[in-house]
């Protein structure tokens, strides 16, 4: 029998029992969507903290730490392999005054190389990035941070004018002496950073580049009369090109000497638990098939008794039992794959109205306007989530017509054709 | 072109455990000639419904042997058994045993949707016979809208669509009346006398029996040959 007559074999008895077809694939659709949904939620959270962890940019972060740290160090870091940027970041130990148009403040000078910093997104709200050694970009919160001196501590003002293109001086100081040193350094605003991610980060540095170096050396050693060790300290961040390259360059730098951090371990961890998670999830949604599949059973054995004579009448004129087995089987495949196309639609459906209020019912209840700056993507379904969910609904309600399948091909010719119309 | 030799079946019957052995058939032999028209007569419980089914395939003797032009299909598994059938026999039933959920042409068709016939061919060849047996205008009536002619009808032909060169007939008039019970043999007469078939035609009616060149008569299991006959 030709594979488009055995369809059309499939069909035609469907079409006899239409309702009752009609609720099995009802049935494996629930059960299929049920799973799906479900798992999509678990596929949902973990996309949403992973999103946050890579948010924080920190995922393929390095942080190396080593007492030889210096210029020349960062250049050999710079040329090994899989390596996107090498952020140098040095400060001094000292305090620092700041004065812009009579307001004063203490923010922290932070030398880097912009370049570096500009290959793992350090990007700019306005202005543009320093050109010569007096030339800086400054935090988002860095006008906040200048108050007028003499207020009420209570009640600061704060600076709220124009900072582009400004000019301050800035002077250092040792933390255990009043005074400042005598020299002023002036700095033009060339620049403005863009905003952390995180609400709750304020950032009122100062960057400049790394030219300022020997004029802030001058001053330092012009007002220390015995220098305890390096003006400035740093840390250094790398960052892997790849998410993959982590853990074959943090192994690297540790069986070089060098002490490493990097959270791309801690997601390894969120990535087996939700691994354990999801499948968690997807076992209790194949619950709901196997009891969907309760259905299918019952539909098919029904449908090859009510077709004994049938099926007898096929067997006497030359029909294998093969090829009636088969019949059966697609029948119950059909109802599968039909309930199992049904359920991911809907479930699709599902997913983006849950992702959709969801939300919005979580801030009403928290009675807040977003989710603390949180985008929660509740569920997701991924292709392989529909693959595995089909997978499991076409195995079971083949599995399930089955055993119908195979009592069809034990039909008794004889028996079938003394059967009454 | 039939051989049976020595061909035994009995039924068990009674609760298991204690069961008893009756006898169907007694160490039957015959032969059927090719483009012979033969009639097996009998009472109800002679054992000649058994014999059809034994000689159809659809059940498997206790001992003996069938050659159907020299190959013995009694040693056949049921998937050749099915093969078989599909390839060398056509069935004419007393219910007709036609599918109710399919029309006079898709019930004729059947046999050759089976054997992957094309589409193309399947219906040129279901047309060809439709006005043979002179279905032409009910092609697209579905079973309980036929008469009990028209019916049995349609089963000649799809036992007739795939050219085999064997066709049982089981009671084929048992559900008829007188005038189409002629009509009907007369068909099989002429279908013989055209297409060289070879009937075998399982029958408790004497009128029926005597449309055969040669009648055998079964009785307690055994087989007489009952003589050749003259046609009606």
């Amino acid at each position: 029998m030709q594979f488009k007559d055995q369809l059309d074999f499939v069909r035609q008895h469907i079409k006899k029992n239409k309702l009752r077809v009609f609720m099995t694939i009802l049935a494996a659709t629930m059960g299929t969507a049920f799973l799906i949904v479900l798992a999509s939620v678990g596929f949902g959270i973990h996309d949403t903290m992973r999103k946050e962890i890579l948010d924080n940019r920190a995922v393929n972060e390095i942080e190396v730490y080593s007492d030889q740290m210096n210029e020349s160090t960062v250049e050999k870091l710079k040329k090994r392999d899989h390596i996107k940027a090498v952020v140098y970041r040095q400060s001094m130990d000292l305090q620092s005054t700041i004065s812009l148009d009579g307001f004063e403040g203490s923010q922290q000078l932070i030398i880097t190389d912009f370049k570096e910093e500009g290959k793992v997104g350090f990007a700019l709200k306005e202005g543009r990035l320093p050109k010569t050694s007096n030339e800086v970009v400054v935090g988002s919160h860095f006008a906040q941070n200048l108050i007028e001196p003499g207020e009420d501590p209570e009640l600061p003002v704060t600076y709220d004018g124009e900072l582009m293109g400004k000019q301050f001086t800035y002077q250092m100081g040792l933390y255990d002496e009043k005074e400042s040193f005598p020299e002023e350094t002036a700095f033009t605003i060339v620049g403005i950073a863009k905003e952390p991610a995180k609400d709750w980060i304020q950032d009122a540095n100062i960057y400049a580049d790394e030219s300022i170096i020997p004029t802030l050396n001058q001053i330092y050693q012009a007002n220390v009369e015995e220098p305890d060790g390096e003006l400035f300290y740093g840390n250094v961040k790398m960052y892997a090109d790849k998410l993959e390259n982590v853990k074959t360059v943090s192994n690297a730098l540790k069986e070089e000497g060098y002490s490493v951090y990097s959270i791309a371990d801690q997601l390894e961890q969120i990535d087996v638990f939700f691994l354990a998670f999801k499948a968690g999830l997807v076992f209790v949604g194949t619950i709901a098939i196997l009891i969907a599949s309760i259905g299918i059973f019952n539909t098919m054995t029904m449908a090859v008794t009510e077709r004994t004579r049938e099926i007898g009448v096929m067997k006497a004129i030359g029909a294998s039992p093969k090829l009636i087995q088969r019949l059966f089987l697609m029948e119950s495949a059909w109802i599968g794959i039909l309930g199992t196309v049904i359920a991911v639609i809907l479930s699709y459906g599902i997913s983006y109205i849950a992702n959709m209020v969801l939300p919005m019912i979580v801030s009403a209840a928290l009675s807040e306007e977003d989710l603390g700056g949180l985008d929660v993507t509740f569920s997701i379904i991924p292709w392989q989530l529909v693959l595995i969910a089909s997978a499991i609904s076409i195995t079971v309600a083949m599995v399930s017509g089955w055993r119908p399948a195979r009592k069809a091909t034990k039909i008794d010719v004889i028996q079938a054709l003394r059967q009454e119309l | 072109m039939i051989e049976v030799r020595e061909l035994y079946h009995s039924f068990k019957i009674g609760k298991k455990g204690k069961e008893k052995e009756v006898p169907v058939l007694k160490g039957l032999n015959f032969s059927i000639q090719k483009g012979e028209i033969v009639s097996i007569v009998g009472r109800s419980g002679s054992g000649k419904s058994t014999l059809l089914h034994i000689l159809a395939g659809f059940l498997t003797p206790d001992r003996g042997t069938i050659r159907v032009d020299g190959t013995m299909t009694t040693s056949y598994s049921e998937a050749e058994r099915a093969a078989f059938r599909l390839s060398t026999y056509g069935f004419i039933f007393q219910n007709f045993q036609l599918m109710p959920g399919l029309t006079a042409f898709e019930n004729v068709e059947l046999p050759l949707k089976l054997s992957g016939v094309d589409r193309a061919i399947r219906k040129q060849k279901v047309k060809e016979l439709l006005t043979i047996v002179g279905l032409t205008d009910v092609q697209h009536h579905y079973p309980n809208e036929l008469s009990g002619g028209q019916q049995q009808r349609v089963s000649i032909a799809r036992a007739l669509i795939t050219d085999p060169p064997i066709i049982f007939a089981d009671e084929p008039t048992g559900s008829l009346d007188s005038e189409t019970e002629q009509d009907i043999l007369l068909l099989i007469q002429s279908l013989n006398r055209t297409r060289g078939i070879t009937f075998i035609i399982i029958t408790h009616d004497d009128t029926v029996a005597e449309t055969a060149d040669r009648i055998y008569r079964m009785h307690d299991g055994e087989l007489k040959e009952g003589g050749v006959t003259h046609a009606v």
